[in-house]
């Protein structure tokens, strides 16, 4: 049986990937332009689709595409930020949120105008698992039974590892992650201190989409069929993450993220026990009503810090 | 005195006291909301009647019934982003809750239109009150993301519940008697001009003012002794009464949901009454209910013979996203300034002329 569980928990390893680092990307432009960037699944969603253009259309592998991909996010993220946000007459917070809205449905009538109908991309293709006819998961035996990993997964937590440790090392030391990290706790104060904040928010953008294209792109090698809003689920997984480890500080949307795939799996583990054989309809009500209990009892997450006003 | 000039000085000053003419009677009539929507439902009436002669196709009038079942939504949700300053992306989940008490209630258990009416009411203002206290309690730009959250609990409590819902013609009953398929369209005329009604004299009303001064600057309003939290559950408790009896009157109206695949209760819904709310203009009710046109009605009244718009219907949803972009970067108070606007710069223009002539005229004014 714990055989089983470990199984059911890796099962959610390709989830806290993809959750994790669309969570960051959200974190990290919250952070640095007070604003919940709700475009930041359609942004991913078309980048994986020019991902697929590159690969079924004019051949260029996935390890290439991907960094296409990512530049038509950074290219988006910015034009987001230098254009539209700093140039327009009236923008506040709530405007600001409410033009990431706007470039939703942008992208949901935009995206399929461009690339058609949805589609499904090989991506199995690429690590030649169906062509050898080698096997695309990996099993350990180990607690008495068997624990099966993907290996797309396990590409892509190394991927993630790599990626987001490279950027919280960044952010302690080196002098942009100084700079965010200014600009996040107060932007006027920031700029008083001879902090360009202009460059600290354009590079935050055009990374945030950037990983978010990432995100996509490994979601899409899970299997899932590509479309306009096939990353809403994650996105929607990624806010409550950061609602639930809280906006103050950036790991904590990080293992926010990590929680809600293991607990989503875990609540469907119990689907087992025969008591409880009917809880997979109810897997994601059960879980988001979990969340919002936390939510009520911690409205500032659970490694938010209380912020006092002044008057 | 030159006779002219008298007259037109008499003029003048006896403005105030002279007769309107009938033209102006007219006009000063039409500055009252009450005959506004008068006119309003007597328009959308002649539609309705043009259909039973024939002069009007039937789609173009479901159309246009579709599109009102979505006012309804929208300005419920003016209500609450342009008076009281919150955006909310929940709306999807509220029209849910209306369509399943419609299913449950008249086809399932047969009560009537009313019964079910003032069930979906009653469900509304607890579930609204309940969301409201949560999520309220947090700073205002998670509210968003948490209904957000909250929708999605819902669509998946529906979705497990029964995953499609249809509704039989013979179970719709008004006050025990039985309603043909184009009486509905009446029906939803009347519930949205009540509505219309009902929220243009709540704007107006001590309790819009005390709505309007929370938007403005919390800080003043709770200065001035209003009760912040009472008044954002409020007017979330309104909008999501609106957003579930839009969701009964779809039912009443379409009478078939296949719930995970429909559109209605995923968050496109929710961001296109945003989206309304934003380009029509977040505090006004007219250019609300414009923006729903231009989103929901446009594409399938009259756009519906032009080849392009039939072959690509992601089109307008792009066309609406761009709009929403450039009004909130430019407009902040959508359409309706825009044509405001423009009909003070058309009187300032009348009335400039108007002194010039006399200038001309007389040498003097």
């Amino acid at each position: 049986m714990f055989a089983a569980f470990l199984s059911t928990v890796c099962g959610s390893l390709l989830g806290i990937c993809v959750t994790c680092l669309s969570a960051f990307a959200v974190t990290l432009i919250f952070r640095t332009s007070t604003t919940a960037n709700f475009a930041q699944a359609s942004i991913a969603a078309f980048g994986c689709y020019v991902v697929a253009d590159c690969l079924n259309n004019r051949g260029i592998p996935v390890y290439i595409g991907v960094f296409i991909g990512m530049a038509i996010g950074v290219a988006i993220g910015l034009f987001i930020d230098l254009l539209v946000f700093r140039k327009g007459r009236y923008i506040n917070e709530l405007g600001k949120q409410i033009i990431t809205m706007g470039f939703v449905s942008l992208f949901f009538g935009g995206t399929p105008l461009v690339f058609g109908n949805p589609e499904f991309i090989p991506f199995e293709s690429f690590y030649n698992t169906t062509k050898a006819g080698t096997d695309s998961n990996i099993v350990i035996n180990a607690f008495g039974g068997e624990i099966v990993f993907t290996k797309h997964a396990l590409i892509c937590t190394a991927i993630t590892v790599v990626v987001l440790g490279t950027i919280f090392i960044l952010l302690k030391v080196s002098k942009w992650g100084l700079g965010v990290r200014t600009t996040a706790s107060s932007e006027f104060t920031a700029e008083l201190m001879g902090i360009d904040t202009h460059v600290i928010t354009a590079i935050s953008w055009a990374l945030a989409c950037a990983l978010g294209v990432l995100a996509a792109v490994m979601y899409a090698g899970g299997g899932a069929m590509i479309s306009a809003s096939f990353m809403a689920i994650i996105q929607v997984n990624a806010f409550l993450a950061c609602i639930l480890g809280g906006f103050s500080t950036f790991y904590g949307s990080v293992v926010g993220a990590i929680l809600i795939p293991v607990i989503t799996n875990c609540v469907g583990f119990l689907a087992n026990f025969p008591a409880f054989h009917n809880i997979s309809r109810w897997q994601l009500v059960i879980v988001y009503l979990l969340l919002m209990i936390v939510i009520l009892i911690k409205p500032q997450g659970l490694f938010g810090k209380k912020v006092v006003k002044k008057v | 005195m030159n006779t002219d000039l008298r007259k037109d000085y008499l003029g003048i000053v006896f403005e105030k006291h002279r007769k309107l003419t009938a033209k102006e009677r007219v006009g000063k009539a039409l500055h009252i909301p009450l005959t506004q929507y008068l006119v309003f439902s007597a328009v959308l009436i002649s539609f309705y009647i043009l259909m039973q002669g024939g002069a009007v196709t039937s789609s173009f009038v479901f159309a246009i019934g579709n599109t009102m079942i979505y006012a309804i939504m929208a300005i419920g949700f003016c209500l609450l982003m342009g008076y009281s300053g919150l955006a909310s992306l929940g709306t999807a989940g509220f029209v849910g809750i209306g369509a399943y008490i419609a299913f449950y209630l008249v086809q399932e258990y047969g009560y009537t239109f009313g019964v079910a009416f003032i069930v979906t009411v009653a469900v509304a203002i607890v579930t609204g009150i309940m969301v409201g206290f949560i999520s309220l309690r947090i700073e205002g730009i998670y509210l968003a993301i948490l209904t957000l959250g909250l929708s999605e609990i819902l669509r998946n409590t529906f979705i497990s519940l029964k995953s499609s819902i249809k509704i039989d013609m013979s179970k719709i009953q008004i006050l025990g008697a039985k309603i043909g398929e184009n009486e509905v369209y009446l029906l939803i005329l009347l519930v949205f001009v009540v509505l219309l009604w009902i929220t243009s004299n709540l704007i107006h009303s001590p309790v819009g003012r005390a709505l309007l001064s929370v938007k403005n600057s919390s800080s003043a309003a709770q200065a001035m002794g209003i009760n912040l939290m009472k008044y954002r559950v409020l007017a979330f408790v309104i909008s999501t009464i609106y957003a579930a009896i839009a969701g009964l009157l779809y039912m009443m109206y379409l009478r078939n949901m296949t719930t995970s695949t429909s559109t209605l209760l995923a968050m496109t819904t929710s961001l296109n009454i945003l989206g309304a709310v934003v380009i029509g203009g977040a505090k006004s009710l007219w250019g609300t209910s414009f923006g729903v046109f231009i989103i929901y009605g446009l594409q399938s009244t009259l756009l519906s013979k032009i080849a392009f718009f039939v072959e690509n219907p992601a089109f307008i949803t792009m066309l609406t996203g761009l709009m929403i972009i450039l009004i909130v970067m430019f407009f902040p108070g959508g359409i309706a300034q825009i044509a405001s606007n423009l009909a003070r710069k058309y009187r300032e223009s009348k009335l400039r002329k108007n002194v010039e002539r006399r200038i001309e005229a007389y040498g003097r004014i």
